[in-house]
């Protein structure tokens, strides 16, 4: 059997009596966040190719894509800030940031609109094609794909491109060092 | 035999904060049974595995429940491991068991916090629940989350702690420790405190064992049963000893919690002093194709993850037993005989998690 006491919880008690708050006065005193902290989610519109990997792998199916437009549309209501679409995005133009949104009282949509078309791989549809002539089957391309979508046999010399699977980054045409991939 | 009546317990109680219902039967005030009914909080989340990626999927697994969110992901996580033979490295493994830890702490500080809030003791809810905001506050600066922590993935995790943040989460926790004495001196010696827990909800381990009671439940009544002893993550690599004590009551229940804090502060430093350098992911290519099962010792218990693949990007079957599941029916046995003022704190020293349950 333990040893009782009585009030053995009053010291405690009578220091924080006398002790200043540990809450912070918010919204007076500003919160402080840590860097880490996944607050909303952000984009740089200007390096966007409209992949749409991020709508694709969003879990609540917050993210809309209109690769035509080049728009990108976030509902910040279903949004549940769990990154995934920063770890997917493969031109990393996505990131997470500490600070909420605004609070509202319905539920609406922010777009963000593509200023100009990038060069190459923003075509709309564009797929990679390979120039046997120059490959050398290195499968830097196959393994920088974030769709698994390219197959490459090095002994049998065969590059092959799920074209369902392909979104048309361009991930595999910028990494090739022999440059014999280009999006068509 | 006197006059039976029917009192409708829940699923809105201002002990509970989860819905569950019971139909207490009572003789007098004192409970002769208990008959449950669960299903309020239903959301088909083990359904949404088959219309979900299985790498997007662990971001649904840990939304399982709100307090055990880590071991949710983690559980879902180790099973496809396990399918596709994925070896992740070893600071992964580490990093997985000090996150599982500070869930732990987080998990039973809450539950401390509860308890003497059932039991009308304001101040020591209050002080269980500052001290809680020091490991969530950690959570914060390692994860990016507070409660859901989305670090998990298929093949390891997606963040690190430097040295820099591993002395910082030691000094918060050594911190921690100095400001546990005296709350858990409150509840293991306070008379008030023992008045109230002493000889309530007696559980005898034979008793425990025959009606599957999983987790702290189980250990109060003298069983030394802990699943982290099978060794996943890093357990294989430190040294402890599953907590018990004998009694089997609710004061046993609650001492049992309060030495595991203790133990998981001590877990974590030694995991701190180990871990060793090197990646935290390893590339996972392809789709599972296969079945396995799995245990992890989640706060509350023994949990059970199940995940079927067929060979597709979509898991067939994903199937999560949780520790509350598991200790319903012991509880309902504790119930049958006790007064009608302690039904709310019985039901409390379960540390039932109504959400997982019903997932």
């Amino acid at each position: 059997m333990a040893e009782w006491k009585f009030l053995p919880f009053a010291q405690t008690a009578l220091k924080n009596l006398f002790s200043a708050p540990v809450t912070t006065g918010y919204p007076i005193e500003p919160a402080q966040y840590p860097d880490r902290m996944r607050g909303h989610v952000a984009i740089c519109i200007e390096d966007c190719i409209s992949c749409g990997l991020c709508a694709r792998s969003c879990p609540p199916g917050a993210l809309t894509v209109d690769r035509k437009a080049g728009t990108w549309t976030i509902n910040r209501f279903d949004c549940v800030q769990c990154g995934n679409c920063v770890n997917v995005c493969p031109k990393k133009c996505l990131s997470i940031v500490p600070g909420y949104t605004q609070p509202d009282v319905t539920k609406h949509s922010e777009t963000f609109i593509r200023p100009q078309q990038p060069a190459q791989a923003a075509k709309p549809g564009a797929k990679p094609v390979n120039d046997a002539s120059k490959c050398v089957y290195c499968t830097l391309c196959a393994k920088k794909c974030p769709q698994e979508a390219i197959t490459v046999d090095r002994a049998a010399k065969s590059w092959t491109l799920d074209g369902e699977k392909c979104v048309g980054c361009g991930l595999c045409a910028s990494s090739c060092p022999k440059k014999c991939l280009t999006m068509q | 035999m006197a006059k039976q009546s029917i009192v409708p317990f829940g699923p809105q109680h201002p002990v509970l904060p989860e819905p569950v219902h019971l139909d207490l039967v009572l003789e007098d005030e004192v409970v002769v049974k208990a008959v449950p009914s669960i299903g309020f909080v239903h959301r088909g989340l083990e359904k949404l595995v088959e219309t979900k990626d299985y790498k997007d999927y662990v971001y649904i697994a840990e939304r399982v429940c709100g307090i055990c969110s880590f071991g949710h992901g983690m559980g879902y996580c180790q099973c496809l491991e396990k399918i596709m033979n994925i070896e992740i490295p070893r600071r992964a493994a580490y990093l997985r068991t000090i996150w599982m830890e500070m869930s732990r702490v987080h998990s039973h500080l809450l539950w401390l916090g509860l308890l003497a809030d059932a039991m009308g003791f304001e101040s020591l809810f209050m002080q269980c629940w500052r001290l809680r905001e020091k490991i969530l506050d950690m959570f914060d600066a390692t994860t990016g989350g507070r409660i859901i922590f989305s670090v998990n993935c298929v093949g390891g995790v997606l963040k690190d702690m430097d040295t820099g943040m591993l002395l910082r989460l030691v000094d918060t926790i050594n911190g921690m420790e100095q400001e546990l004495r005296p709350i858990a001196e409150a509840f293991l010696r306070d008379v008030s405190v023992g008045t109230r827990l002493h000889g309530l909800g007696l559980l005898k381990a034979d008793q425990a064992r025959l009606m599957g009671a999983v987790g702290p439940m189980l250990r109060a009544s003298g069983v030394a049963y802990d699943t982290r002893l099978l060794g996943y993550a890093a357990y294989d690599d430190l040294d402890f000893e599953p907590i018990t004590a004998t009694e089997g009551d609710s004061f046993a229940r609650c001492e049992v919690r309060i030495n595991e804090i203790y133990q998981s502060f001590n877990l974590i430093r030694q995991a701190v002093d180990k871990i060793p350098e090197g990646p935290i992911s390893v590339p996972v290519k392809g789709n599972p194709n296969g079945e396995h099962f799995m245990r992890i010792e989640q706060p509350r218990g023994e949990a059970i993850y199940y995940v079927k693949a067929n060979g597709t990007k979509f898991v067939e079957r994903f199937r999560l037993r949780t520790p509350t599941t598991s200790n319903i029916p012991p509880m309902l046995d504790m119930l049958k005989g006790c007064q009608l003022a302690d039904v709310p704190l019985l039901i409390l020293t379960i540390d039932p998690c109504i959400s997982c349950t019903e997932r």
